[in-house]
């Protein structure tokens, strides 16, 4: 069963095993507005907690994305090159960014629960 | 997640998500749409000391393609209106500006600019003719708005009533079907071309109506009491078609009608020859001056400009921000780009920025630095999408 794990900084992150699938949230994507492009990480490239490693550009502006764990990126959505808009469409499904393998499991510790989240983004 | 860049104008700096970002902030006033933009559920931005739109529900990319094919209105209340008054304020005004009083007749509207003793542009303004004698009517950018009225009492006598008018909501109503929206109240605005002012009477208000706008399609722009702006607004939101579209929605238009921001594309340190704004100046006003920073413009005319704006696609499908270097293919740099993002009726970006002058005679290839990518670019003419200004029945 897969685990979802969120950051301060909106982005999501499903872990099975070692792998995790990351993405932003649905309330980062409505604040964004509409998005028109996402660049995205090269497969193999190593992430590291926190760093910036891909950014998405809404009509309005360029935002940076920091990736929730370190590891190695292992595939970026090509979906989004052509259909950018299914991360406004479907931010937790068909619009993830990048799956990586996780280097350090104990890293997930300090991110959210779905329910912190909630509470983060209520306030 | 965070901002990175942003419209100068339109956002202030700092954590996209933070509350000041989204104009939570305190100390912020309202236009007298505050009411009309929570209850269409806006976002709010601060943008120039207001609380305004950046965008209803829809988003921008529909509101832009609704003003395109359709009509928008857009609150654009922050902006300053200034009225001017007093004997032979068409002679006054022309050592101020450079236009000429001569070739406007009452109620024309001429695009212009302050300018300072170098010669650059201190605010991109509208000025009208009105039809009172020794009257004008300006509408100047809302940041620019002190700075301006600074500037009018430097240069103008005592004897000239400066007035900033502070109890009117200022409107744009926007698209190829403003025209017919607007004569179900005002039958006369039908025939009124584009750049001409009138008042008009409804429900015993007055309105101030001009057909022109920031959008390349057919509009107006409507001053109206603030006591009235919101029930005026209401019945024009009861039009078929009618919509509300926000500052996003705005920039994005304005970039394809490759018409200039102050603060972005122009700015105290740009003249109007190398913002490509010459076709503003009479030519007889080049030739015998008397105007602030005329000698510094004749000179820039005479002996060209090192840098010029200019349209640039980039290609493929990044978008291509403020601030962006652009470089020459053995990467110097030759220009930057002072407005760019995503064309929604083009499908792809867009921007607009400076490039060497001697660089645009060889016609070379450029590239665009965004973030360490070279994006391969193309010099365009301006504007991206065709202005549709009704120039009146032929």
């Amino acid at each position: 069963m897969a685990e979802i794990y969120f950051t301060k900084d909106h982005e999501w992150i499903k872990v099975e095993d070692n792998i995790g699938v990351v993405g932003i949230t649905a309330y980062a994507s409505e604040q964004l507005g509409d998005i028109v492009f996402v660049e995205l990480p090269e497969e193999g490239i190593t992430a590291e907690i926190g760093k910036d490693i891909a950014v998405v550009e809404s009509v309005k502006a360029a935002s940076e994305v920091y990736s929730p764990v370190s590891g190695t990126i292992i595939k970026s959505n090509e979906d989004l090159n052509s259909t950018p808009e299914i991360v406004n469409e479907d931010p937790i499904g068909k619009g993830w960014f990048y799956e990586i393998k996780i280097s350090n499991n104990d890293e997930l510790s300090e991110l959210m629960s779905e329910e912190e989240y909630q509470k983060h983004i209520g306030d | 997640m965070t901002e990175e860049g942003s419209w100068k104008q339109l956002c202030c700096h700092g954590d996209y998500m933070s509350e000041a970002y989204w104009g939570l902030e305190q100390n912020l006033k309202t236009t007298p749409l505050y009411k009309i933009h929570n209850d269409n559920r806006a976002k709010l931005v601060p943008f120039a000391g207001y609380h305004l739109p950046i965008q209803y529900e829809n988003g921008i990319i529909a509101e832009h393609n609704h003003t395109r094919n359709s009509v928008s209105i857009f609150d654009v209340s922050h902006m300053g209106q200034i009225k001017i008054s007093g004997p032979m304020i068409y002679d006054a005004m022309e050592k101020i500006l450079p236009i000429s009083f001569s070739k406007i007749a009452p109620g024309q509207i001429k695009y212009t600019q302050f300018l300072n003793n170098e010669g650059k542009i201190i605010d991109d303004l509208m000025i009208c003719r009105t039809f009172e004698e020794d009257h004008v009517w300006l509408v100047v950018n809302a940041d620019c708005t002190s700075k301006d009225l600074d500037h009018l009492y430097n240069n103008l006598n005592k004897a000239y009533k400066i007035e900033l008018i502070e109890d009117r909501a200022l409107i744009a109503l926007q698209g190829p079907n403003s025209s017919n929206i607007l004569k179900t109240f005002f039958q006369e605005i039908d025939d009124m071309p584009f750049m001409t002012a009138d008042w008009f009477n409804y429900n015993n208000e007055k309105f101030f109506i001009s057909r022109c706008g920031y959008t390349g399609e057919d509009g107006f722009e409507i001053s109206i009491k603030d006591r009235y702006a919101e029930k005026f607004i209401n019945e024009l939101l009861q039009c078929e078609g009618v919509k509300l579209a926000g500052l996003g929605a705005r920039n994005s238009l304005r970039m394809e009608a490759g018409l200039c921001l102050y603060g972005n594309d122009i700015s105290s340190s740009v003249s109007p020859i190398e913002a490509g704004l010459t076709w503003s100046i009479p030519k007889e006003r080049i030739e015998n001056g008397g105007f602030i920073g005329h000698e510094p413009i004749k000179k820039d005319l005479e002996n060209g400009v090192e840098r010029q704006l200019v349209g640039i696609k980039p290609m493929g499908k990044l978008p291509a921000r403020e601030g962006t270097q652009i470089f020459d293919k053995n990467e110097k740099t030759i220009g930057e780009i002072t407005s760019g993002g995503y064309s929604p009726s083009l499908q792809g970006p867009i921007a607009m920025g400076y490039i060497n002058s001697d660089i645009l005679k060889s016609n070379c290839e450029i590239l665009l630095n965004v973030r360490g990518n070279l994006i391969p670019a193309e010099i365009t003419s301006l504007p991206f999408v065709e202005h549709k200004y009704f120039r009146g029945n032929k």
